[in-house]
């Protein structure tokens, strides 16, 4: 496109303060994930015997900070509060991105790996039999997303890699369509004659040559996918569906907490909710901007 | 030309369908699980667990089973060429009408919400559309980013804290009506629609009232996507030769905006379909927030219950609607438009 289309004016090359709000999420999200669970004032999967404590109100976080660093309190401050079991929040909210973040990135890689691998032969290699696959991939486009990998996980056992492996089913015919369209703009490319005309194997230019240049749709929509990744995992586990008990989880957590939220206990809800809703937000943003300028360039 | 384009159409859709309830069928039984031991619990006696197997279908030959789900044997059991889906293992109802008894629930919530949506969406999308780059575009832009990102069942559960129990304006999230409402008679399945047969508009009114967190949740994540769209095609059809020339012959602005926005609205019909299509089965976080009852939730309820029949028919019945629905459309824009049927 042009300089001056009007698509792709509207975020500029330089100082793009939405790159750097996606950015820093994923950032966090990423650090979170590795440190989280050991960062936090208690063990996120043991109970506390205080039960549904409220967070504390704004007037008394000075009051907690100061005794907490001066060791006058007799156990670490619930700064989220604690939930019906008597789990600290907090600790589980933050310890919650490794298993969040490990299930989204392990299904986007899976899924990334399978489509974009299928995309390049089926985009190259034109033949009744990558035909066939595409009516396969039209196929398992159109099962209903949620309860496909609900099927897959609530009947394989609610084990992470059974998650892993329904969200990867899910997201690998988008991976296959958005790799085979870029390899079919990118077969008829000068680099792809040169190369055969040298006498490459075809293999071997559909591998070296193509796919290279063919990833970047591909890669791209990877950020979007985690995003999605993430709310579907917290959507299972909403239902009964997703990771056990007491696994530090968003989407459990939440779910742990709905039913007192219409008695007025909104802390145990909440806040993971804030969590997820920043965080998928946080890849959306990253995989859009870069979607932006990738088209705009 | 048209009518050849239809029947191709139909044709692809039947296969695909065909494929899917194959493809479905086949996939349940791969995974590891035992739906007998589920049934008869985990210590019953092996005659039981024959018994139970038995009387289930489950100790044939799994291409008989096929072959009896799909309808070929009806001497022993319907299928789906007799137009049943089955009976289910748990309730021992037929699931045809288990499902037409969930489904008008799930397609009045959607539907109201996509009404709402696109009320919001279409002016806020062209408002972006109308000035590209500037802050309102930016705006819209972002927002439409955050919409189109949320866990709406978490929204659900945050519009229950404030519109119930803090401001008490909203009724709490246990069903379609209040307890103590009888419920009028079911004709069409649609409580709006049902409460106006039996000519009880403060029913009507209850159901509205019911409806209007689930409804503003999932419009308002809706609304993310499709703002998305609105203004892009807008933006293509700002570009485009006839606006230039209508601009360049000074008419007014809001008029060309009408003139773009009807041009813009072709293309979003196709994605607003598909969104259709998916919400069937993904608003099933919103049901059961607000313990409506949809075909979402009957979709858990049979899934945890292992009740392979009710699954497939599920399956089954949301992707047949989505196809219907994408047909229905592309039928609409090749009317509109008879270089598509070419």
């Amino acid at each position: 496109m042009s300089p001056t289309d009007p698509e792709a004016a509207p975020l500029p090359r330089k100082a793009d303060w939405l790159l750097y709000l996606g950015a820093t999420i994923v950032t966090v999200v990423t650090v979170l994930a590795v440190i989280g669970p050991y960062i936090g004032p208690y063990d996120p999967t043991l109970t506390t015997p205080r039960v549904a404590v409220p967070p504390p109100a704004l007037s008394e976080i000075p009051g907690l900070l100061a005794g907490w660093i001066g060791g006058t309190l007799d156990h670490p401050p619930h700064w989220m509060g604690t939930d019906a079991s008597g789990y600290d929040i907090l600790s589980r909210v933050i310890a919650a991105p490794r298993t969040d973040l490990l299930i989204a990135l392990s299904a986007n890689l899976l899924s990334l790996a399978i489509g974009v691998f299928l995309g390049l032969i089926a985009g190259y290699f034109r033949n009744w039999a990558t035909e066939l696959l595409m009516r396969v991939s039209d196929v398992m486009q159109s099962f209903p997303v949620f309860i496909s990998a609900m099927v897959l996980v609530a009947l394989a056992g609610r084990s992470t890699a059974n998650i892993v492996i329904a969200l990867a089913f899910v997201y690998v015919p988008i991976y296959i369509r958005l790799t085979r369209a870029e390899v079919l703009s990118q077969t008829s490319r000068g680099f792809v004659e040169a190369a055969r005309a040298i006498g490459q194997p075809e293999l071997r230019i559909a591998l070296r040559h193509v796919l290279p240049n063919s990833m970047t749709p591909a890669l791209i929509q990877s950020s979007v996918t985690i995003g999605f990744a993430i709310l579907l995992t917290a959507g299972l586990s909403f239902v009964g569906a997703g990771v056990r008990p007491p696994t530090p989880e968003w989407g459990l957590m939440i779910s742990t907490g709905a039913n007192q939220i219409i008695l007025g206990e909104w802390w145990p809800s909440v806040f993971p909710g804030i969590a997820i809703s920043l965080t998928v937000f946080g890849f959306a943003v990253l995989g859009n901007v870069l979607e932006r300028r990738y088209e705009g360039s | 030309m048209l009518m050849r384009y239809i029947a191709r159409r139909l044709l692809i859709g039947a296969a695909q369908l065909i494929g899917l309830t194959i493809a479905v069928f086949f996939l349940i039984r791969l995974l590891p699980a035992d739906p007998v031991s589920r049934l008869v619990g985990m210590n019953a006696s092996p005659e039981a667990y024959a018994q139970a197997a038995a009387q289930l279908g489950v100790d044939k030959p799994v291409l008989e089973q096929l072959a009896i789900y799909l309808g070929f044997k009806p001497d022993i059991a319907p299928g789906i060429l007799q137009g049943t889906l089955g009976i289910s293992w748990v309730t021992n109802t037929p699931i045809l009408s288990e499902i037409a008894a969930y489904l008008p629930v799930t397609l009045e919530l959607i539907t109201l919400a996509f009404l709402v949506a696109l009320l919001v969406s279409v002016p806020v999308g062209m408002l972006g559309a109308l000035n590209p780059g500037g802050k309102a575009d930016k705006g819209v832009f972002v927002y439409s980013l955050f919409a189109g990102s949320q866990p709406e069942f978490w929204w659900g559960l945050l519009f229950v804290y404030v519109f119930f129990y803090q401001l008490g304006i909203a009724p709490p999230p246990l069903g379609r009506l209040g307890p103590m409402t009888t419920p009028p008679d079911p004709v069409t399945g649609f409580m709006l629609i049902d409460t106006l047969l039996a000519g009880r508009p403060d029913k009507f009114v209850e159901a509205l009232h019911h409806l209007m967190l689930p409804v503003a949740v999932l419009a308002f994540t809706l609304s993310g996507p499709i703002i998305k769209m609105v203004r892009q095609n807008m933006l293509r059809a700002m570009r485009s030769d006839f606006v230039l020339y209508a601009n360049a012959v000074g008419l007014p602005r809001r008029r060309v905006a009408r003139y773009a926005l009807r041009a813009a609205m072709a293309p979003s019909m196709t994605l607003i379909g598909i969104l259709y299509g998916f919400m069937l089965s993904g608003a099933v976080l919103v049901e059961s927030v607000f313990s409506l009852g949809g075909i979402g939730q009957y979709a858990v309820r049979s899934v945890l219950a292992f009740d392979y029949p009710a699954i497939q028919g599920v399956v089954l019945v949301i992707t047949a609607i989505s196809l219907a629905v994408y047909l229905a459309l592309d039928l609409i824009h090749a009317v509109i438009d008879p270089r598509i049927a070419h």
